[in-house]
């Protein structure tokens, strides 16, 4: 045999070695057993899987502070149950019992360790009396009602600047929308709503005004909603739902009469679809609720169109009247 | 010689039925007993780490003695040898089996026996072409006009199609060539035992020591004419310009030839090698009718000498062509082909085990091991690629949340990561040792082609299944079926692509 082939030999034998001596360490760890070397027998134990957000905590296992940091798996528990408890700098520290049970993985992967001095952030710079934000576009709006401005920034706080004035309103307005074209914003109270344009400087296409009031003395106003054309409003008050032209000269159409006080509303501006919710009389003579949909797109009054969507809660005596019955 | 009995037929099935079965049931077990299939995943990976560090420890080792005996004097060696072992009886008989390689392909074969460093006066050249190719004779021609006057004799032969009891095989077209030379040799007055016969194939360049490592080689093992000599084949003469994946493959292909040399118990044939031809004649030629001639041709003469018949590795290269074509595809077809023809080597295992109950004087054991190490080696070939990246994750994508929460199922992935990390580490010793058989880059070639075949070496996951396991399931499945394959000759090229 020459050298080479002597040496291949020894290689063999000793792959054959370490195969079979490590085979059964490999198995019984991949297995979940432990070997336990006082009384030379595997014995069964559990893992627990360990995974944090931010990653790199300090672990202890019932107070014993472990090597590892997060994420990480301890390997080879007995059965039982264990205190885990994380810990990171300039975090709150995390505490939790785990369940051990032999031949099995414990996980604890969605732990979220909250930082302990939050990053609080001061955005606008002067005097604010309520803000909305435009996400899509990364920018938040400033009401300022002493000086009666509106101001402008980024979502840090950054390039802040004064935009636009806008005519008060009494009492103060209590919600604020954009337009979808961003050009305009509405802002009301129960029986006023303010529109102004941002762009004071020149005229958007169709605004007659810069800045204007509309009242709206008869009917307190629920709601309001831009239409997608950012021309129209759609205003639903506690007894009608009209739209109008955005500005103090129009005159508002009523599109539903509304039985139900304060209902609640939703507006699809992507469909420019109303969803609303209203009583109306069935056969017997009894009010039920309904959810009524009122697309108007391209069906505009007076061809707009209502359809139930699903008969409200009825009595139970009452089955036999489908709400459908009490379409408008 | 395929599938004439029922007992041949069964053989032919055993290694494709054996493979198909090993991953069906590795595939159900992953459905219905995933812990169970996940155990046997993990002593695979485990066998399979520990077999990889063993192989490339192989292939350093054969490395070192191809380093060190590449350029050695081989001919001075012969001369030392003395009047007992007198290298000048000697005579090189040469045979390059040819289809459609052009003259590109087979001028710089003989440019390299003509740079040879021994005597050409003892060199007897065979082009053996296919009378069915059209452009054989002009061929023959003019490589005649060339190289006819620089060697002893000289001569081309051309094999006619359909010879009773021959299938078109590279084998059919040498053995006709042989048969003429040995005409030729009786002829001349050149006894048979004076002369080594190597098959060549079309591409193949030999090293200018070639003929003297062989000479010394066979004049100095104790039973020369109960030996093949098989030299290393390095796939290097198109290498800066074939496709990465079929750079890689090759690569491949050459360092498991360099790993094979060190295993002598299963050392066969492969492709371009030499052997007596008073054996060659003893045996009745190469086979005429299987594709896989080169290691058959082994066989023939391991049963003719009952068992006492062994191949002497040369550590000493032939340089041959990487098989390309013009394009991604066809290049991923090319290569597919030639894996599977090598896969087809398959066919060995009936042929022999069929013909082991004949010989009496070869224990039992010793066929029982031979036969085992050729089924062994090709169903590896099959499964392991399979096993390793298709099978491993299946328990975990097909055993549930129940199998997740046990801790091999956590432990799985980590074992198979381990797995690719160990095989990225061998891989290390694998893209050093392709750098250092690379031949000088081409003028014609850019020097970022450097980092390029470093790089290339990510792709291998993606090469080891599709033109590693899937050829030979391909092949081992078509004689399992009966579709035997016929020899069709790999397209090769020089040109950039």
């Amino acid at each position: 045999m020459s050298g080479e082939q002597r040496i291949r030999a020894v290689l063999f034998y000793l792959g054959v070695f370490i195969f079979f001596t490590g085979l059964p360490f490999i198995l019984s760890s991949s297995l979940g057993y432990k070997f336990d070397r006082k009384s030379l027998k595997f014995t069964k134990t559990g893992l627990i899987v360990l995974k944090t957000q931010p990653q790199g905590a300090n672990i202890y296992l019932d107070n014993t502070l472990l090597k590892e940091k997060t994420p990480a798996t301890i390997n080879e528990l007995l059965p039982g149950r264990y205190n885990i408890r994380l810990e990171l700098e300039d975090h709150y520290s995390y505490s939790s019992d785990a369940q051990v049970r032999g031949g099995n993985v414990t996980r604890l992967e969605k732990i979220i360790l909250f930082p302990s001095r939050p990053d609080i952030k001061k955005l606008n710079k002067d005097t604010i009396s309520s803000f909305f934000m435009d996400e899509p576009r990364g920018a938040i709006y400033y009401a300022r009602e002493d000086e009666t401005s509106i101001y402008k920034s980024d979502l840090d706080g950054g390039r802040f600047e004064k935009i636009a004035s806008y005519l008060p309103i009494s009492p103060p307005a209590k919600k604020w929308k954009l337009s979808p074209d961003r050009l305009k914003f509405f802002y009301f109270n129960a029986h006023q709503i303010g529109v102004v344009s941002l762009e004071q400087e020149k005229a958007p296409p169709g605004i007659k005004c810069f800045a204007c009031v509309i009242d709206h003395p008869l009917s307190a106003i629920h709601d309001v909603f831009w239409h997608s054309d950012s021309f129209h409003i759609i205003i639903v008050t506690a007894t009608k739902i009209e739209i109008q032209e955005a500005e103090n000269s129009a005159t508002p159409v009523t599109l539903v009469a509304l039985n139900k006080k304060n209902g609640s509303t939703f507006y699809d501006s992507r469909t420019d679809t109303l969803y609303f919710l209203d009583s109306q009389k069935a056969e017997d003579g009894i009010l039920y609720d309904n959810v009524y949909k009122l697309e108007l797109a391209t069906k505009l009054y007076p061809f707009q169109e209502l359809i139930k969507l699903a008969p409200s809660f009825e009595k139970p005596e009452s089955k036999q009247n489908a709400g459908a019955k009490t379409e408008k | 010689m395929q599938g004439q009995k029922p007992k041949n037929r069964l053989l032919e099935i055993i290694p494709g039925l054996t493979s198909w079965g090993i991953l069906v049931f590795l595939v159900l077990l992953a459905v219905l007993k995933p812990v169970a299939c996940a155990i046997i995943v993990i002593i695979f990976d485990f066998y399979w780490i520990i077999r990889t560090a063993y192989l490339t420890t192989l292939l350093i080792m054969a490395y070192r003695k191809l380093a060190q005996q590449r350029n050695l004097d081989w001919l001075e060696s012969c001369r030392k040898l003395g009047p007992r072992n007198n290298w000048q009886d000697v005579y090189h008989l040469i045979i390059f089996p040819v289809y459609k390689e052009g003259l590109d392909i087979l001028r710089p074969s003989l440019e390299a026996i003509r740079h040879a460093h021994y005597p050409k006066e003892k060199m007897i050249i065979v082009m053996a072409f296919e009378k069915r190719f059209s452009g054989a004779t002009e061929n023959a021609e003019a490589l005649e006009k060339e190289f006819s006057r620089t060697f002893f004799e000289y001569i081309s032969t051309f094999h006619p199609d359909n010879l009773t009891g021959e299938k078109r095989t590279k084998g059919a077209n040498a053995t006709w060539a042989a048969k003429q030379a040995k005409v030729l040799l009786n002829k001349r007055g050149v006894p048979l035992e004076n002369v080594i016969v190597s098959c060549f194939d079309a591409d193949t360049c030999v090293d200018k020591e070639y003929f003297g490592c062989l000479t010394y080689h066979f004049l100095t093992y104790p039973k020369p004419h109960q030996a093949s000599y098989q030299p290393i084949p390095v796939y290097t003469n198109n290498i800066w310009q074939a496709p990465s994946f079929a750079r890689l493959v090759e690569t491949s292909a050459s360092f498991c030839q360099m790993i094979e040399s060190m295993r002598l118990e299963k050392f066969v044939t492969f492709s371009s090698h030499s052997m007596s031809f008073k054996t060659l004649v003893a045996i009745d030629y190469w086979p005429v009718d299987m594709v896989s001639d080169d290691s058959v041709v082994y066989w023939k003469a391991f049963l003719y000498y009952k068992g006492d018949y062994r191949v002497v590795p040369l550590y000493t290269a032939v340089s041959m062509d990487i098989a390309y074509s013009n394009n991604f595809f066809k290049t991923l077809v090319v290569q597919y082909k030639q894996k599977r023809r090598w896969a087809w080597g398959v066919e060995n295992f009936p042929y022999v085990v069929s013909r082991f109950k004949d010989i009496k004087e070869i224990p039992f054991l010793s066929k029982a091991r031979r036969a085992f190490h050729l089924l062994e080696s090709h169903i590896t070939w099959a499964v392991w690629a399979n096993i390793i990246i298709l099978i491993a994750p299946l328990p975990i994508l097909l055993g549930g949340v129940l199998f997740s929460q046990k801790p091999i199922g956590y432990n799985l992935p980590k074992i198979t990561g381990l797995l690719l990390n160990f095989t990225l580490g061998t891989s290390f010793v694998w893209i050093v040792l392709s750098r250092i058989i690379l031949p000088p880059r081409p003028k014609d070639v850019k020097w970022i082609k450097n980092i390029v075949m470093i790089l290339e070496w990510v792709i291998v996951p993606f090469i080891i299944l599709l033109l590693g396991s899937t050829p030979a399931l391909d092949a081992q499945t078509r004689l399992m079926l009966g579709r035997y394959m016929e020899f069709s000759a790999t397209e090769k090229r020089r040109k950039v692509v």
